[in-house]
C-alpha cells in the first residue's frame, strides 16, 4: 500500500512541476538557432567582459535625426 | 522555402531600408511590397518635410496662423504629436522649431554651416495646433511652426510597413528602417522572430544587445550624432522648458514599443530625461522598454526588453 502511495505522490509531483513550467513566463520572442552568442572574457583586474561575438541582426539602431 | 528580398535608397535624409520574407517563388510579390514601401516613405516625405518648401508641413509653417489644405499623413501625424505632447505632460512638443532654427538648425544637416548659437528669446512651448479631419485642414498659432523631426520617420516607417505588407498579402513578414528608426512584423526568413542590433554608440560597429521582435517599432535618439555649432557644441534636442539643447539626457537612448511612431516618440522624450525620470517613464508606460546609456557608464536596460541576449554587453572599464 505504502509503494501505491510514493507512485501517486510522485506523479503528482510531477504534473505539479509540468503545470508550473507551463505556467511560467517565457522570454517575449524565442531564441533564434544560430542566432548572436556570447562569450565571457577575463578584463584586466579580473573584471568579467561579456562581448557578442555573432551577432546577425537584420537591421541596427542609430541616432534618429531630429528633422528630415 | 523562405527567402530574404531587400532594397536600400536615400530618402528622409538618411538611408532606408526595407525587406520582406517571401516564399523562393514569389520574387514579383516581394519586388511589389518593397516598391511599395519606397511609395510611401517618399509620400510621407512630401507631406512631413520641413526642408522642402513644397511640402504641406512648410505650407504650413508659412501660413501665417491661417487654415491651410494638408494631407492625410501630416493630419494623422500632427494628431499623433499632439496626443503625445499631451501625455507627456509637454516633454514632447512639436513646436520647438523656432528654437531650433534660432539655435542654427534651420537646414538639413548636411548642409550647416558653423555659427554663434543664438536660443529664441520670446518662444514659448506648447503653441496651439487646430485639426479640421474632415475639411483635410489644420492651422497653427500665428507665429508658431512645426517640427516632426521627433515623430516623423517612425511614422513613416509605420506606414511603409504597412503598405508593403499590404501590397502582397502572403509574404510572412517585413522589417523597414528609416536611419535608425525601424517598424517590424511577422517572420523573418530563418523563421523566428527579426533581430535588430542595438549600435553601442561609443564603439562603432559594436552592439550592446540584440533585440528580437515579432511586430513593432524600435528607435533611437541620442546627442552622440547631429552635433552642431561652434565646436560641435550643440544638439538638436531641444528642451522644451528651455527652448535650448537640453543639458540633462543619455548620450542615447533605443526604446522598443508596439508601433515605430510610439518609440521615436519615447525616444525623444527619454532623450532629454535623467536616468531616474527615465526609469519613472518606463515603469509608468506599458509596453515600452528601452536601453538607457548614460553620458558616463555603463548601459542601463529599462523594463522587459525582448533580448536575445540574456543581457546587455557590459565591458571591463
Amino acid at each position: 500500500m505504502q509503494r501505491v502511495w510514493v507512485v501517486v505522490l510522485s506523479v503528482w509531483a510531477m504534473l505539479a512541476i509540468v503545470a508550473v513550467l507551463a505556467w511560467s513566463p517565457r522570454p517575449a520572442a524565442p531564441l533564434p538557432a544560430g542566432s548572436a552568442q556570447t562569450v565571457v572574457v577575463r578584463g584586466r583586474g579580473g573584471k568579467q567582459r561579456l562581448v557578442v561575438v555573432k551577432a546577425p541582426a537584420h537591421a541596427t539602431t542609430a541616432t534618429s535625426a531630429a528633422v528630415h | 522555402m523562405s527567402v530574404l528580398h531587400r532594397t536600400e535608397w536615400r530618402a528622409v535624409g538618411t538611408t532606408c531600408a526595407a525587406a520582406v520574407t517571401a516564399h523562393s517563388n514569389d520574387e514579383r510579390g516581394a519586388m511589389r511590397a518593397l516598391g511599395a514601401a519606397q511609395e510611401e516613405v517618399a509620400a510621407c516625405e512630401r507631406e512631413l518635410s520641413r526642408f522642402d518648401p513644397a511640402s504641406d508641413l512648410s505650407r504650413l509653417n508659412a501660413a501665417g496662423g491661417r487654415w491651410t489644405p494638408v494631407g492625410p499623413r501630416l493630419l494623422e501625424a500632427l494628431g499623433l504629436a499632439l496626443r503625445a505632447r499631451e501625455e507627456s505632460a509637454g516633454r514632447f512638443d512639436p513646436t520647438v522649431l523656432p528654437a531650433l532654427v534660432a539655435a542654427g538648425y534651420d537646414r538639413s544637416f548636411e548642409l550647416l554651416e558653423e555659427r554663434e548659437a543664438r536660443w529664441a528669446d520670446d518662444w514659448r512651448a506648447g503653441t496651439a495646433i487646430e485639426l479640421d479631419p474632415r475639411n483635410g485642414r489644420a492651422r497653427l498659432e500665428a507665429g508658431s511652426s512645426v517640427d516632426l523631426g521627433g515623430i516623423g520617420k517612425g511614422y513613416a516607417a509605420g506606414r511603409a510597413l504597412d503598405s508593403m505588407l499590404a501590397s502582397s498579402p502572403a509574404l510572412a513578414g517585413g522589417i523597414v528602417d528609416l536611419g535608425g528608426d525601424i517598424a517590424v512584423r511577422g517572420e523573418s526568413p530563418e523563421g523566428g522572430p527579426w533581430l535588430v542590433a542595438v549600435a553601442d554608440p561609443r564603439r562603432t560597429g559594436e552592439t550592446l544587445a540584440v533585440l528580437a521582435l515579432d511586430g513593432g517599432g524600435i528607435a533611437t535618439s541620442g546627442r552622440d550624432a547631429r552635433r552642431f555649432g561652434p565646436a560641435r557644441s550643440l544638439h538638436h534636442l531641444i528642451d522644451p522648458e528651455t527652448g535650448e539643447s537640453a543639458l540633462a539626457g543619455p548620450l542615447t537612448v533605443t526604446v522598443v514599443a508596439p508601433d515605430a511612431a510610439a518609440a521615436e516618440v519615447h525616444a525623444t522624450t527619454l532623450a532629454i530625461a535623467g536616468l531616474g525620470e527615465a526609469e519613472a517613464h518606463v515603469s509608468a508606460t506599458p509596453r515600452i522598454s528601452a536601453v538607457y546609456v548614460p553620458q558616463i557608464g555603463p548601459a542601463v536596460p529599462l523594463g522587459r526588453l525582448p533580448l536575445v541576449t540574456e543581457r546587455l554587453v557590459v565591458r571591463a572599464a
